[in-house]
């Protein structure tokens, strides 16, 4: 496959503080790549460094092909038209805008409305269709569905799996990890201005020992901290959490050991590790 | 240029769905002018001979160091800029759509004070009608430069607020509009010559171009041309 965004031992520093610490990753022709971190890990910069809005000490960027941005709300003046804005843009780029694009994403309904008074959906909806003016190859899309209802979610969704099939590739900083799961073929993780883990999405949450998270609440405050298939977290509320690798085997293991020492379970909750957990472990301890 | 163009029709428009904008461009100034025109020439019988000049200087002043700059703000000191950069739109652009729709909304605002001060308060019309429009021009055009170097710098509106009353007020009280400077202190004399307003209102009140009021106007548009050229370029990235 083509790489399309090549980021080389990337470097950024504030004030001798490091905010990227050479970091290092690509994204293929036709991928959805998501870039992932907790505020302040890094992700801003990296994606201002990539649309060449930030200087950076070292390393190198390389980008094949056109690029689109998204930017967060707030990022035109608040007189200017829906369909002014797409036009000012498409004038300056030399180009004209692809009614269909303009039509799924439903610019019609606000175009002559001023920015001011465009809802946060209706916002990004607008940002979007800008940074697809003059047909990028790679597009790079800040919170995309921040603000969207279900409608413009799912909407919006099918949009960039569409453009995804016709070859355009997306880096996406997202902090809602239902749509990273939904939308993106692999992801990267910054912590403190490094990779913590890039990989798939399906990698990432199966290869992990501890897939399931269990909570049990008993008459009583026995504990079973030696066992084969469940490992204990600790106590919360009165319940006893465990994480477990193979549901069946744990969850047998667990009712087994409270039936054999006469420990009745009264309330019994399983949580699989999504994607968010995961992301929350990294983000916190790093990659185990 | 086509975009260019279409970008400052689309300016002339913001601006005049902007209330804040209208205030300073045309309410505010135009109705201070039916105000204190009125007052200026009851208690001074010779306020006629100057009472457009002193005005237009006053309107001017306002709409291109309160006005103008809130506009250039709002693009340097937030996301715009940014959306600016990434859409391939230049950055000059923002400052010079913002300068030239003011230029012509001030120019609007400075004739209508022209036709109709001679009308309400038998004030004196210049003798020379290019001249005193070309005068208005290069004072306009001074005024806007001044205003563009707040805007491309001044990071926020609230501190806009204050640091171009800095300039707007000893503008009006300096300059000689409101009255002779002959009246003032010499430090705050020789204070005044540093502002538009000063050599404007010299420029206007003569009648014919006088070389010596121009060339500081001049020389004003020209630094400032220089120091926001500067800026830009280091806007560009951090």
């Amino acid at each position: 496959m083509k790489e399309v965004i090549q980021v080389s031992s990337l470097m950024k520093s504030y004030a001798n503080k490091k905010i990227l610490d050479e970091i290092s990753f690509s994204a293929y022709q036709g991928e959805i790549l998501a870039l992932l971190g907790t505020n302040g890990a890094g992700k801003t910069t990296t994606l201002e460094c990539i649309e060449g809005l930030r200087k950076y000490e070292n390393g190198e960027i390389k980008l094949s092909g056109q690029l689109g941005v998204q930017l967060q709300s707030s990022s035109l003046p608040d007189e200017i038209h829906a369909k002014e804005a797409l036009s000012l843009f498409s004038k300056w780029n030399h180009t004209k805008f692809d009614k269909s694009v303009f039509d799924a994403l439903g610019i019609s309904e606000f175009g002559n409305k001023q920015y001011k008074q465009l809802s946060t959906g209706q916002k990004r909806r607008l940002h979007l269709a800008i940074a697809l003016i003059g047909d990028p190859d790679i597009v790079i899309l800040d919170e995309p569905t921040a603000g969207l209802d279900v409608e413009g979610r799912v909407a919006l969704h099918r949009l960039i799996k569409k453009l995804r099939y016709d070859g355009k590739t997306f880096l996406i900083a997202s902090h809602d990890m239902a749509e990273v799961e939904e939308l993106c073929d692999r992801v990267v993780i910054l912590k403190d201005g490094k990779i913590e883990y890039q990989g798939t999405v399906d990698e990432l949450t199966q290869n992990t020992q501890e897939s399931y998270h269990i909570e049990l609440k008993t008459n009583n405050k026995m504990t079973f901290a030696s066992l084969k298939f469940s490992t204990w977290i600790g106590e919360s509320k009165g319940y006893q959490s465990y994480d477990i690798a193979d549901l069946n085997q744990g969850l047998a293991e667990l009712i087994n050991i409270h039936n054999a020492n006469n420990v009745e379970i009264i309330d019994l909750n399983v949580e699989k590790v999504s994607l968010e957990n995961r992301f929350m472990e990294i983000a916190k301890e790093g990659i185990a | 240029m086509n975009a260019f163009i279409y970008q400052l029709g689309l300016q002339w428009r913001w601006d005049i769905r902007n209330r804040g904008i209208l205030l300073t461009y045309y309410l505010i100034p135009l109705g201070f002018f039916l105000f204190m025109g009125g007052i200026f020439t009851s208690i001074n019988p010779e306020a006629y001979q100057t009472i457009i000049p002193s005005m237009t200087v006053f309107g001017v002043t306002m709409g291109a160091v309160l006005g103008m700059p809130t506009q250039l703000v709002t693009v340097f000191g937030t996301d715009i800029k940014k959306s600016y950069l990434v859409g391939k739109i230049p950055l000059w652009t923002a400052v010079a759509v913002n300068i030239l729709s003011c230029f012509f909304h001030l120019m609007i605002m400075s004739l209508i004070i022209l036709l109709i001060a001679p009308i309400l308060f038998d004030a004196a019309i210049p003798a020379q009608i290019g001249v005193y429009l070309l005068n208005t021009a290069i004072f306009i055009i001074a005024t806007l430069s001044i205003g563009s170097i707040l805007g491309v710098f001044v990071k926020n509106s609230s501190k806009l607020s204050i640091v171009a009353q800095v300039i707007f007020l000893p503008s009006v009280m300096l300059s000689g509009m409101m009255f002779s400077t002959d009246l003032l202190p010499e430090f705050l004399e020789k204070a005044g010559l540093v502002l538009p307003a000063t050599w404007g209102f010299k420029n206007l009140c003569a009648n014919g171009i006088n070389l010596d009021n121009t060339f500081p106007l001049l020389l004003m548009i020209a630094i400032s041309f220089i120091i926001v050229a500067l800026k830009l370029q280091r806007t560009k990235t951090d």
